[in-house]
């Protein structure tokens, strides 16, 4: 009886320690910018949501393309229905690991996050730069990547081809709290 | 003996408890991101589904500037560059809200000046709770200008109005077919022969069926259920393609109605659809969007 009891206590208490090493961002920001000399699009979604898993260094990120917003409407629409058919593929979403990751330094540090995106239905392999901040346990993930809109098969009609960047810059920031279920 | 019971029962709950654990931290995410109402984006592209209104308003801010054109040749031959005979509506919308949108245009062959408002009042919802329709409705009010070609019998100003009533009631089916329903009731304030009526019941029926990203095949069909009898019309039909760029909508149709305004083009086509002259218009719609107000 004696040991069973004991290996409960040990290992409950573990459990609890495991569940409270997560952080979570549920206001992240993520924004994509296409630059051209027709026009310029950019884009803000303020909804995407992200877990960290400190023990494993592991990231995940996901947010409804829906909520992107746009300086027209007409943007937003065309966005939608023709190019990131959100109908069908309503979010995208990113999982990996911050290579390295020590969440206790308190100076900011710069990472390398390894994982896989996935978007209009296509999962690609990304390694993304990150600067980590970390504001009194509170912390702070900023960076910026650029993306190649043909990887991730968007078909772009050729008479619109010079409005719309072959590559897309997207910047991303997620301030980070503590995890409770 | 009962002790390693114990121990077995403790390491199966171990088991599954590592299992909720073993979940990937994705999965775990995609469970947070906020899924509740869903609404039905763009049942139809453009405004105009045809012929007449679709259930589409813009959003608050948003201005459209169109030019609306039929061309078509008369049986008596004419020496006209591609087409012996063609009309214009040059139109112009403001979206006071993303609900309500008001608008006028004058057309150049019959020089019908109209002006209508437009109110959304539901929306289809795709996920979750609410409306399998996106109903709106549609008020013009029209003004025959040019008198030789008037329904009036007399020249008082109130005579050369016409109202078009209509509820505009929709439903995307899948994310290519989107249907229409459309029962309209026309009051002209006069007519040309007084044996003719005054209020007219019409259904409109529609759709779109999207082919491409940026292109779909549009049909529009009005019955009226009292025509005039002094003279013999057809009810309006209308077949053809839509084509959305950027800011640039551009639609493209085969229909045998030259009129544009609501009340003209339901009680006043005077051919049937068929390939020959006079009876076939070519409709070429060109639609700009302009946004005044950033999102």
């Amino acid at each position: 009886m004696k040991p069973t009891i004991l290996f409960l206590l040990l290992v409950l208490p573990l459990s609890l320690v495991f569940a409270q090493s997560r952080l979570i961002a549920r206001q992240g920001q993520v924004s994509f910018f296409s630059y051209t000399s027709v026009e310029n699009i950019e884009a803000t979604n303020n909804q995407a949501f992200s877990l960290i898993d400190i023990d494993k260094e592991e990231i995940a990120i996901s947010m409804l393309m829906r909520a992107f917003v746009f300086k027209k409407a007409l943007m937003r629409e065309h966005f939608n229905e023709s190019y990131i058919e959100s109908d069908i593929f309503p979010k995208a979403s990113f999982e990996g690991k911050i290579i390295d990751f020590d969440a206790s330094l308190p100076q900011s540090q710069i990472k390398i996050i390894k994982g896989s995106i996935t978007l209009h239905g296509v999962t690609k392999e990304k390694e993304i730069k990150t600067t980590i901040e970390n504001k009194g346990g509170q912390i702070l993930l900023t960076g910026k990547f650029a993306m190649t809109v043909a990887d991730y098969k968007i078909k772009i009609p050729p008479i619109v081809a010079g409005n719309i960047a072959k590559t897309i810059e997207v910047t991303f920031r997620f301030q980070y709290a503590p995890y409770e279920k | 003996m009962k002790n390693n019971r114990l121990l077995l029962v403790v390491f199966f709950l171990l088991c599954l408890l590592n299992n909720t654990a073993a979940q990937s931290l994705l999965e775990e995410v995609e469970k947070e991101v906020a899924h509740d109402k869903v609404f039905t984006q763009a049942t139809f592209k453009t405004t105009i589904l045809a012929l007449g209104q679709s259930v589409q308003t813009r959003s608050q801010g948003t201005m459209e500037l169109s030019a609306n054109s039929r061309f078509w040749n008369i049986p008596q031959r004419t020496q006209g560059f591609l087409a012996d005979r063609m009309s214009t509506r040059f139109g112009a919308s403001y979206a006071l809200s993303d609900r309500l949108t008001a608008g006028l245009g004058i057309t150049t062959f019959d020089g019908i000046f109209d002006s209508y408002a437009k109110y959304r009042i539901l929306k289809q919802v795709e996920e979750g709770k609410g409306s399998p329709f996106t109903i709106t409705l549609f008020q013009n009010m029209s003004i025959r200008t040019i008198p030789n070609r008037s329904i009036n019998a007399s020249d008082g100003f109130s005579d050369k109005l016409s109202f078009t009533t209509q509820a505009l009631i929709a439903r995307k089916f899948t994310r290519n077919l989107s249907l229409q329903v459309s029962p309209t009731f026309i009051h002209r304030n006069s007519t040309r022969n007084p044996s003719d009526d005054t209020s007219h019941f019409a259904l409109g029926i529609g759709g779109r069926y999207r082919i491409g990203g940026h292109v779909s095949v549009s049909s529009e069909y009005y019955y009226l259920a009292n025509p005039i009898t002094s003279a013999t019309t057809f009810d309006a039909f209308a077949i053809g393609v839509n084509w959305e760029l950027t800011d640039l909508m551009l639609q493209f149709h085969l229909t045998n109605a030259p009129n544009m305004a609501e009340d003209a083009f339901i009680t006043q086509t005077r051919n049937n659809f068929n390939t020959r002259d006079g009876n076939l218009f070519f409709g070429f719609n060109a639609t700009f969007i302009l946004h005044f107000k950033k999102e």
